[in-house]
C-alpha cells in the first residue's frame, strides 16, 4: 500500500493555519465577552453580520477565482478578519455598515491582491478606514442601550455636563437591551412609533480617550469645577476591563507562541514612552495620561491582535520591532495631533506601508556571514597557519 | 553573550567548551526508543550482496577483481578516486566470501544518491576471511601512517555525509587543529545507530577518538552528545572513569536535544562559540569534526586491522514488528533487513532511508545498504501522515524562528516563486543546509525544502548558462578576429605577390604555411588564455561568499 512518493521532511510538527486562526478567535473571546457585558448585544450583532457577509464574500471571491471553496474557507482566516472588523465597528450600527465594510475588506483589500497571504494591507483595517471615510457620522456614534445614564456625569453635544437622572436605565443584557440592539441594527423592522433617537446616547463615543479628546477644554474645566471627574465614569471602568481582557487574550497568544512578543511590546512601549514624554499634569494641552492611552482606548486589541496580523506586518524580528515602534508613534500622534478619533486603523495601515522596506533593511545576519576576520579567539593565526 | 564568552575565555583559556544556546532549531518527537529496546544484532549473510562502489560520473573507478572471481572477506574489490580531487580515494572491500558475478549500476540506500556502480557478489556462506593484522599499540604509529591505514580501510563519514575520513584528516594537516569534536549528537528523529553503538561499545569508540586525535594532532578532544541519551552518556562516563591502561584525554559535552544540533557548523557554534564563516571549512578555524560511527570504524581499522565492510543501521517504523539496530554488511538489500524485522508490507506507506527530516524515500526495497545508510524506516500511516494540501504562506515567521542558519524562509519562498535569483542569493539561499526545520513548523504545510532545492538547481543552471554564453561570446569574438586577420593577410599577400611577381619565386607556400602555423599557435594560445580566464572566474565565483558577487557582475539576460 504505497502512497505517492514524497520528499523530505516526512515528519511534521502539526501546526496548521486553521488551528492558529481558531486559537486567535478563542483569545479574542474574553474581550468580546467583556464588551458584551458592558455595551450589550450590539457587538454580537456586529460579529454575526460581519461573519455572515465575510463568508459570503469569501466564497464568491473563491468561486470567481476558480479556487476550491471548502478547502480555502476551512483555513478560518476570514473569520478572524470578520471578528476583528466587527469589534472595531460601533455597536448599535445599522446592519449595512458592517456588511459594506467587510465586503470591501474581503473583496477589495484581500482577494483583489491575490487572497490569503498576498494582501499588503490588513483587510479588517482597510474596511474600517473605508467606512470611517465614507460614513463618518455612523462610525462615530456609539449606540449603547444603557450607556452611562446612571453615572455621575454626562455631557451634552456641546460638552456641557448635564444631569441624567431623568433618563431611564436599561440593562444592556436584558430583554429590552436585546430588542433595542436588534432594532438599532435592523431599523427597517422598527414600527413607526418608535423613535430610534430615543435610544441614542448622544455623547457615547467610542472610548474614554476619544471623549477626553472631544471634550473641549472648557467642558473639562466645568466638569472639574462641578466636582466630577471624567475618569470616574462607568464607561471608563468598562474600557479598562475590556482592555485588560484583550491583554489577557494577547498574553495567551504569546504563551501559545502564536504571535511573537516583538510587535505588541514595541507598540505598547512606544505609546507609553510617547505619552509619558508629552504628559504634563496641569498643563493646558490635552494629551492624556499614559494610563489613559494604554487602557482607555483600543490599544491592547490593536497591539496584540490587529498589528500582529502576520500577512501584512513586517516579518523579520528586527523589522517587527521597528514596525511596532512606527505603529506606536503613529497611534499616539494621530490621537493627539490628528483629527481622527482613534487611530489604530490608520496607524496599522501606515505600518503596512512600511513593512516591505523594513523586511528589506532589517534582516538578521545569516549564520556565518558578515563576520570580522575572526572573533578574537586567536583563530586568525590558526587560519593563516601553514600554507 | 559575547561579553560572557570573553570573561569565560579569560577564566578558562581560549574557546571555552560548554553548550551554548544556538539560533533556531526545533524540538521534535524523536521516536528512538523502539529501536533501542534490543541490543545491536548482526544479520545472517544474504545470498546476494550488491556492494556500492561509487558514482562513476564523479569518480574514476578501478576494479581489482574480475567477474567470476572468488573473493574472500575483507579482500579489496575496487578503489575509487574522485575526479575533483586526485588525492581522495576510497577502497571498497568484500563483506563476506563469494563469487563476483558482475558490475552494474544499482539502487543504493543513500539519502542523496539514487544509484551507484555496484559489485554483485554471490555469497557462499562460508565467510572465509583474510588474516587481519591489527596494531594494538597505536601510539607507535605516526599521523600519516594512521591516515593511510584509514584510507586503505575505506572509511567514510558514517553520519550520512559520506566524506572520506582520511581526506578530512589530510586536509587538517595544513592547519593546527585545536579541537577535535567527535559528534554523537544524533539529532534527527528515528535514527539511533550512534546511541546504540555508544551504549554497547563505548570503550572502542573512545579508543577510536584517541586514534583520531593522534592522527590530526588535536590538542583537545570532546565528544558531543545530546542530553536526552542518558544510557549512552553513562556508558561513556563509566568507560572514561574506568580506563587506566590507555589515557584518553577527552571531555563529554552535553548539547541540548534540539534538531539540528548535530549539524557540523551548528554543533561547533554550540560547543565553542565559533561561527565558521560561510563557505569555509571548520579545519580552517582549527576544528575537526568526526562522526562517532567513523571513530568506531577507525578503531576497527587500526586496532583490529578490519576494513569497513559493515555498519550499524537503525531499522524502525511502525510496520516493523521488531525494530532494532543491526550490524549490517555493506551491500545487503533493504528488503532482506525489513524481512528480518518482520515487516507488514500491507501497512507500509513508504520506505525511507535516513531520518524523517532529511531522509529520502526509496522507490522500492531493492536498494542496497551503503556505508552512509544510518537508518531505514518502514513507515506506516502513524509515522508519516499523508502530506496535507499546501496552503498559502501567511508569513507567520515560525520558519525564521526555526532556521538554524538564521535565514528568512518566508522571504526565500516569495523570491523562489517569483524566480528573483539575485534576491535569493542576497538572502543567503546557498547557506541553507536543507535541514527541514522550516517545513516541520510551517502551519501552511508548504514543502519549503523542496522549493529551495529547486531554486538552488535553477541558480546553478543559470550560472552555467551565463558561463556558457560568456564562453561562446569569447569564441565568437575570436572567430571574428581571425576572419579579419585572414582577410587582411590575404590582401597583403595579394599586394606582395603583385610586387614580387617579377622579382623572385620565393617559397610562397611555405611562408603561408608558416603564417598559418603561427596563426594557429596564436589561436591556440588565445584559446588557452580564455580557458584559463574562465577557470579563474569559475573558481572566484565558487570562492565568493555565496557566489553572489560573480553572478551579480554578469549582465542580466
Amino acid at each position: 500500500m504505497k502512497t505517492a512518493m514524497a520528499n523530505a521532511p516526512f515528519q511534521h510538527g502539526g501546526n496548521n493555519v486553521a488551528e492558529l486562526m481558531q486559537t486567535l478567535i478563542y483569545a479574542l473571546l474574553p474581550g468580546v465577552l467583556a464588551s458584551l457585558w458592558f455595551f450589550g448585544y450590539g457587538i454580537l450583532i456586529n460579529i454575526v453580520t460581519a461573519t455572515f457577509f465575510a463568508v459570503v464574500a469569501e466564497a464568491s471571491a473563491l468561486q470567481l477565482r476558480g479556487k476550491q471553496i471548502s478547502q480555502h474557507l476551512s483555513d478560518r482566516s476570514v473569520l478572524v478578519t470578520a471578528v476583528l472588523f466587527a469589534i472595531a465597528i460601533p455597536p448599535g450600527s445599522p446592519w449595512w455598515l458592517p456588511a459594506t465594510g467587510i465586503v470591501f475588506a474581503v473583496l477589495i483589500a484581500k482577494h483583489v491582491y491575490g487572497g490569503l497571504g498576498q494582501n499588503p494591507f490588513n483587510p479588517a483595517m482597510c474596511g474600517y478606514a473605508m467606512l470611517l471615510l465614507a460614513f463618518p457620522l455612523e462610525m462615530t456614534s456609539w449606540h449603547i442601550p444603557n450607556v452611562v445614564l446612571s453615572g455621575p456625569l454626562a455631557v451634552d453635544s456641546l460638552g456641557t455636563p448635564i444631569a441624567t437622572s431623568e433618563l431611564e436605565f436599561i440593562s444592556p443584557l436584558g430583554w429590552q437591551g436585546l430588542k433595542q440592539s436588534l432594532l438599532l441594527a435592523f431599523p427597517f423592522a422598527a414600527s413607526s412609533d418608535i423613535n430610534l433617537n430615543d435610544f441614542i446616547d448622544g455623547l457615547a463615543l467610542a472610548t474614554p480617550l476619544i471623549e477626553f479628546k472631544m471634550a473641549s477644554h472648557s467642558a473639562l474645566l466645568a466638569a472639574r469645577e462641578s466636582g466630577a471627574s471624567l475618569f470616574a465614569r462607568e464607561s471608563e471602568t468598562a474600557w479598562e476591563i475590556i482592555n485588560i481582557c484583550y491583554l489577557l487574550g494577547g498574553l495567551f497568544l504569546l504563551y501559545r507562541r502564536i504571535i511573537s512578543w516583538h510587535i505588541p511590546l514595541s507598540i505598547i512601549a512606544s505609546i507609553l514612552a510617547m505619552s509619558a514624554l508629552f504628559y504634563a499634569p496641569g498643563s493646558v494641552a490635552i494629551y492624556g495620561t499614559p494610563y489613559l492611552h494604554l487602557f482607555g482606548s483600543a490599544t491592547m486589541i490593536g497591539a496584540f491582535f490587529i498589528a500582529t496580523d502576520p500577512v501584512s506586518a513586517a516579518t523579520t524580528r528586527p523589522g517587527k520591532i521597528v514596525y511596532g515602534v512606527i505603529i506606536g508613534i503613529a497611534i499616539y500622534s494621530i490621537r493627539v495631533w490628528g483629527s481622527y478619533l482613534d487611530s489604530i486603523a490608520f496607524a496599522v495601515l501606515f505600518g503596512n506601508f512600511c513593512a516591505p522596506v523594513l523586511d528589506h533593511y532589517c534582516r538578521p545576519r545569516v549564520f556565518g556571514h558578515g563576520l570580522q576576520a575572526q572573533d578574537g579567539s586567536g583563530n586568525t593565526q590558526r587560519q593563516l597557519g601553514k600554507p | 553573550m559575547s561579553v560572557l564568552t570573553q570573561i569565560a575565555s579569560k577564566l578558562f583559556g581560549a574557546d571555552p567548551i560548554f553548550a551554548r544556546s544556538t539560533p533556531g532549531g526545533v524540538h521534535t518527537d524523536a521516536f528512538k526508543q523502539h529501536s533501542l529496546r534490543s541490543r545491536i544484532m548482526s544479520t545472517p549473510i544474504p545470498q546476494q550482496l550488491t556492494i556500492p562502489i561509487g558514482d562513476p560520473k564523479t569518480n574514476t573507478i578501478t576494479l581489482l577483481v574480475k567477474p567470476g572471481q572468488r573473493v574472500r572477506k575483507y579482500q579489496q574489490l575496487a578503489s575509487i578516486v574522485s575526479l575533483a580531487n586526485d588525492h581522495s580515494s576510497i577502497a571498497v572491500h568484500a563483506p563476506t566470501s563469494g563469487i563476483v558475478t558482475h558490475f552494474e549500476m544499482a539502487a543504493v540506500a543513500d539519502h542523496r544518491q539514487q544509484e551507484q556502480m555496484c559489485v554483485w557478489l554471490q555469497t557462499d556462506g562460508q565467510d572465509e576471511a583474510l588474516v587481519l593484522e591489527g596494531v594494538s599499540e597505536f601510539s607507535s604509529l605516526s599521523p600519516a601512517q594512521i591516515t593511510t591505514k584509514i584510507r586503505d580501510a575505506g572509511i567514510i563519514g558514517m553520519g550520512g555525509a559520506g566524506f572520506p575520513t582520511a581526506d578530512k584528516l589530510s586536509s587538517a594537516e595544513n592547519f593546527d587543529i585545536d579541537l577535535l569534536i567527535i559528534n554523537a549528537a544524533e539529532c534527527e528523529p528515528y535514527i539511533s545507530a550512534d546511541e546504540a553503538l555508544i551504549r554497547e561499545r563505548a570503550a572502542q569508540t573512545l579508543l577510536g577518538a584517541e586514534i583520531l586525535r593522534r592522527a590530526c594532532s588535536a590538542s583537545r578532544v570532546i565528544i558531543t552528545i545530546e542530553d536526552s541519551k542518558p544510557d549512552a552518556i553513562e556508558a561513556l562516563r563509566d568507560t572514561l572513569a574506568s580506563r587506566g591502561s590507555i589515557a584518553i584525554d577527552c571531555t563529554i559535552v552535553l548539547v541540548p536535544s534540539k534538531y539540528p544540533a548535530g549539524s557540523e557548523k551548528q554543533l561547533i557554534h554550540c560547543v565553542s562559540g565559533i561561527e565558521i564563516p560561510s563557505g569555509q571549512f571548520p579545519v580552517q578555524s582549527g576544528i575537526l569534526v568526526q562522526n562517532i560511527g567513523s571513530a568506531y570504524a577507525v578503531y576497527e581499522a587500526i586496532v583490529e586491522g578490519k576494513p569497513c565492510v559493515s555498519r550499524i543501521t537503525t531499522l524502525c517504523g511502525e510496520t516493523l514488528q521488531t525494530p532494532k539496530n543491526f550490524e549490517v554488511l555493506i551491500g545487503t538489500p533493504v528488503s532482506f533487513l525489513f524481512d528480518l524485522c518482520g515487516i507488514e508490507k500491507a501497512l507500509t506507506h513508504r520506505s525511507v532511508v535516513g531520518g524523517s527530516l532529511m531522509g529520502r524515500e526509496l522507490p522500492n526495497d531493492e536498494a542496497a545498504v551503503c556505508k552512509t545508510t544510518n537508518c531505514l524506516i518502514a513507515a506506516g500511516p502513524g509515522d508519516f501522515p499523508a502530506p496535507t494540501q499546501e496552503q498559502a504562506c501567511i508569513r507567520c515567521g515560525y520558519c525564521a524562528d526555526a532556521c538554524p542558519v538564521k535565514l528568512l524562509p518566508q522571504q526565500l519562498l516569495a523570491f523562489s516563486k517569483t524566480r528573483s535569483h539575485s534576491a535569493l542569493l542576497d538572502h543567503g539561499l546557498l547557506d541553507c543546509i536543507e535541514c527541514g526545520a522550516c517545513d516541520y513548523v510551517c502551519p501552511s504545510h508548504i514543502p519549503l525544502v523542496s522549493i529551495y532545492k529547486e531554486s538552488k538547481n535553477s541558480l546553478m543552471a543559470r550560472r552555467q548558462d551565463a558561463d556558457c554564453s560568456e564562453h561562446w561570446q569569447l569564441r565568437f569574438q575570436q572567430h571574428q578576429f581571425r576572419l579579419k586577420k585572414d582577410k587582411d593577410q590575404s590582401l597583403a599577400r595579394k599586394a606582395n605577390s603583385k610586387k614580387s611577381e617579377t622579382k623572385t619565386e620565393a617559397p610562397e607556400p611555405s611562408k603561408s604555411i608558416q603564417l598559418k602555423q603561427e596563426f594557429f599557435s596564436k589561436d591556440k594560445a588565445s584559446r588557452e588564455i580564455a580557458a584559463a580566464v574562465a577557470r579563474v572566474k569559475a573558481r572566484r565565483s565558487e570562492n565568493a561568499p555565496g557566489g553572489s558577487k560573480a553572478l551579480k557582475d554578469k549582465p542580466p539576460e
